[in-house]
């Protein structure tokens, strides 16, 4: 690639999905791809149960930080997640989303209420120039476990031609880079997340 | 990085030990300082884990390291600086890492071994957390290079985070002096490619040669060493002036000094406002001593300066005083606006302070609007937690009677309703000891709470002082068996089968009545019934009274101990002791829909203590078990 695209991902989801991993294997696949890499991630008191921002930077960028209407893309682990981090989407960015919600404790013990599905459509279709909605948790599961629905939502983003490298990269680093006994089910739910975008469009 | 695929027989060396120079890989921040340590030839680290640090001893750990270096998790901040000074009086180039406030607890050593020097080399890491992203303040530990005079070095990518603890350890090696390598939680966090250099061999030892008119620092001594600590910084000054650390580039008549992680700002937000050819820069990694003539020649070049540094206006206030020093004409701008002495910069900050500076409108991006009223995800603990059941049987024995002395690990996370575990709290150890005083001031029955790990780290003086001033608390040692908040790192309360050979496990209890307390009951919390009796009959007692609630972390029995618990709760029969058990108790596992209140199996850490507050609520065997 003469000129790569600078392009900035915000990842969010729940301490304990997997997310960061996830942030990693994405962001070993671009560096693999020969591109510039900066990704970033908080932890401590994140990983009980709490939010889990993550970012990846390709092209250039040397901040690993992605402010609000920064984000050329944002991969959603969990819909309501998703929905708090619409503000880091920037105009003409687009968004893929798990559409299967990990309630909060206040939501468990009914002292709040989870937002309807349709209003986190609403908003992410509203402010977003693209978006895509999958149930990753259950394609994950279709995979081999629930874990490997974050590579559903990472083989779908590569699906969108949105990245500067495709779903063959994506497989390619997983190759390279997961244990041995969980490269043919992570490689099943990138195919799953690649076809959930195909029919999509 | 990319683990090599294992040929049968071998054992593969891990990435970071490997002799390749030139090989590219990323690694987190915090790996890339343990990959600049080995370039090094680091022989010794000493450490006391904490958020943002915790990854640079933990990956030492990990990869073993084949004998290059000596790896040690030391009880507290300033015992891994005494350990450390010590080898690097012995001649070992030495790696002390910690967080921010750990070096609070450090500072003592550190403010005269800058005076006695260290032969060997020394570093400290201190991983400081703007916008106290998993720490209770954010203090800004440059002021201890200053403080202590320490030449520092403020990495901003993981590749600067690689060569400047390299260069930094080198350093400290030259000039036998302390060397601060100061990061923040974006720099220890964030992942980037890393270009090897080559491994080398461990530092030679260097020998120690007795001189106490040095090394021991009584009143005739220290005054000499002070002297000579001003000479030393004067030769590092001189090292910082010619650092590849410190540059300049850009051209024009405004200038931005900056340094850290608002480097990385600066770079992107020159780059998306297509100003770099409007303003010179000078880059500080290396940040102190200040390089005062390349600062004056750079001054000199510009009407006006900005300079960017997230917290203290540090840098700003030198560069003040260097201006009125020399009498240059030019205006100097730094803290204001949106460059706040708390929290953290960003692009936007920069490029908002950079268009103040060249006298243009900022224009910056354009959010959705935020989603109001969405339900909150604070970090909770875990579904299985011990914390939880102890918590919410004292809660059940003291309710709002008692106030709660808190301390710092997983168990802090108590302070969220309902069970509101938490009045106070200053820093490692104080749960004790800030109860002791405030149990004297107010007369109210106070309860300390303090992890393993805490209690080894700083609890017991706090105890001996409880017992020796006769003060009047209840300790509970939330023994859970590992320092759980920071990842599992070894303590002297670990058992000794995890331990292994290295290290010798030390009993709790022996130690609490080692430091005279008589009163000492251990309990098991997920036997709620036993824990609220134990706690009943303390209730009544006075004196400094010691509950350890012994029951090992949930995610540590499963994936260390190898202990997994094949039962899950399942709610047999709704009813209003189920509602009340998900209103007290708040486990994570449990959900509601519209057929009810469940306990998720995925999520629920078999701790059964669901079955002893609510009756219709039963055990049965986890489906994949």
């Amino acid at each position: 690639m003469s000129t790569p695209a600078r392009i900035r991902i915000y990842l969010t989801g729940v301490g304990g999905q997997g997310t960061l991993t996830a942030t990693t294997l994405l962001a070993r696949t671009a560096l693999d791809q020969g591109l510039e890499v900066t990704s970033g991630e908080i932890h401590g008191m994140a990983q009980r149960g709490g939010v889990v921002e993550s970012t990846i930077l390709l092209g250039g960028w040397k901040s690993p930080k992605i402010g609000h209407g920064e984000a050329d893309l944002i991969l959603g682990f969990e819909p309501l997640e998703t929905l708090r981090g619409m503000t880091h989407l920037a105009a003409g960015g687009s968004v893929l989303s798990n559409t299967e919600p990990l309630p909060p404790v206040g939501v468990s013990t009914g002292r709040e209420a989870y937002p309807e599905m349709e209003r986190i459509r609403a908003k992410v279709e509203g402010c977003a120039a693209k978006s895509w909605f999958l149930p990753c948790r259950t394609l994950g599961l279709q995979a081999g476990s629930v874990q490997a629905g974050n590579s559903v939502l990472l083989g779908a983003a590569c699906a969108t031609g949105l990245l500067p490298f495709g779903p063959d990269a994506l497989e390619a680093a997983i190759r390279i880079h997961l244990a041995p006994k969980l490269m043919d089910m992570n490689l099943r739910a990138v195919e799953l997340g690649v076809r959930a975008v195909a029919s999509a469009s | 990085m990319s683990e090599p695929t294992p040929t049968p027989g071998t054992r593969p060396v891990n990435p970071l030990l490997a002799d390749e120079p030139g090989a590219r890989r990323l690694l987190l921040g915090n790996e890339a300082i343990v990959r600049g340590a080995l370039e090094a030839g680091v022989n010794l680290v000493a450490c006391y884990p904490g958020t943002p640090s915790s990854e640079v001893p933990d990956t030492f750990r990990r990869i073993g390291g084949g004998g290059r270096y000596r790896l040690e998790y030391s009880v507290n901040e300033k015992v891994a600086m005494e350990v450390g000074a010590g080898a690097a009086l012995a001649g070992a180039l030495t790696l002390v890492t910690m967080k921010h406030v750990g070096v609070n607890v450090a500072a003592d050593p550190l403010l005269t071994m800058t005076y006695t020097g260290l032969p060997g080399g020394l570093v400290l890491l201190s991983a400081d957390d703007p916008g106290c992203h998993a720490s209770q303040n954010e203090q800004d530990n440059r002021t201890y290079a200053r403080f202590a005079g320490m030449p520092c070095f403020e990495p901003a990518t993981a590749q600067e985070a690689k060569d400047m603890t390299r260069d930094a350890l080198l350093l400290a090696r030259e000039l036998e002096q302390p060397v601060l390598l100061r990061t923040t939680t974006r720099v220890n966090h964030l992942r980037g490619a890393v270009e090897f250099g080559p491994l080398g061999q461990p530092a030679s030892i260097v020998p120690f040669e007795r001189n106490p008119r040095r090394f021991v620092p009584v009143p005739a001594v220290a005054r000499v060493r002070h002297a000579e600590l001003v000479k030393h910084l004067g030769m590092a000054r001189e090292k910082a002036e010619h650092s590849p650390w410190n540059t300049v580039r850009g051209e024009g008549r405004f200038g931005v000094i900056a340094s850290g992680i608002s480097r990385a700002y600066l770079s992107d937000a020159l780059h998306e406002t297509g100003w770099a050819d409007r303003v010179k820069v000078l880059d500080l990694g290396m940040t102190w001593p200040l390089p005062e003539d390349l600062l004056t020649d750079f001054l000199s070049q510009c009407d006006a300066v900005l300079v960017l540094e997230e917290l203290e206006p540090l840098l700003e206030n030198d560069v003040r005083a260097l201006v009125q020093r020399t009498n240059l004409p030019v205006a100097v701008s730094g803290k204001g606006g949106a460059l706040t002495i708390y929290g953290e910069y960003s692009t936007q900050t920069v490029t908002q302070a950079l268009a103040d500076l060249l006298g243009e409108t900022a224009r910056l991006p354009i959010a959705c609007d935020p989603e109001t009223a969405l339900p909150v995800r604070p970090p909770n603990l875990c579904p299985g937690c011990s914390h939880r059941a102890l918590y919410y049987a004292v809660r059940k024995v003291f309710g709002d009677d008692a106030v709660y002395s808190s301390d710092i690990g997983c168990y802090t996370l108590g302070l969220l309703p309902p069970l509101r575990m938490a009045d106070f709290l200053f820093c490692m150890g104080s749960s004790v000891s800030a109860g002791s005083g405030f149990a004297t001031a107010s007369g109210k029955p106070t309860l300390a709470f303090i992890g393993d790990s805490t209690f080894f780290h700083s609890g017991i003086t706090g105890l001996v002082n409880a017992v020796f001033n006769k003060h009047d608390l209840i300790v509970v040692v939330l023994d859970n068996g590992t320092t759980a908040m920071t990842g599992h790192q070894p303590n002297p309360g670990v058992v000794q089968e995890v331990l292994g050979n290295a290290c010798v496990h030390l009993d709790i209890e022996a130690v609490v009545r080692g430091c005279g307390v008589a009163d000492v009951v251990k309990v098991r919390p997920f036997n709620v019934k036993s824990t609220m009796k134990a706690l009943a009959e303390m209730k009544e007692r006075s004196g400094v009274r010691v509950i350890i609630a012994e029951e090992p972390c949930v995610l540590y029995a499963r994936r260390t101990l190898k202990k997994p618990r094949n039962q899950v709760a399942y709610v047999a029969e709704q009813g209003p002791s189920v509602a009340d058990c998900l209103e007290h108790l708040a486990c994570p596992a449990f959900f509601r829909d519209d057929t009810g209140i469940h306990v998720d199996e995925n999520l629920c850490g078999g701790c059964m203590v669901c079955l002893q507050v609510a009756d219709t609520i039963k055990a049965r065997k986890r489906s994949d078990a």
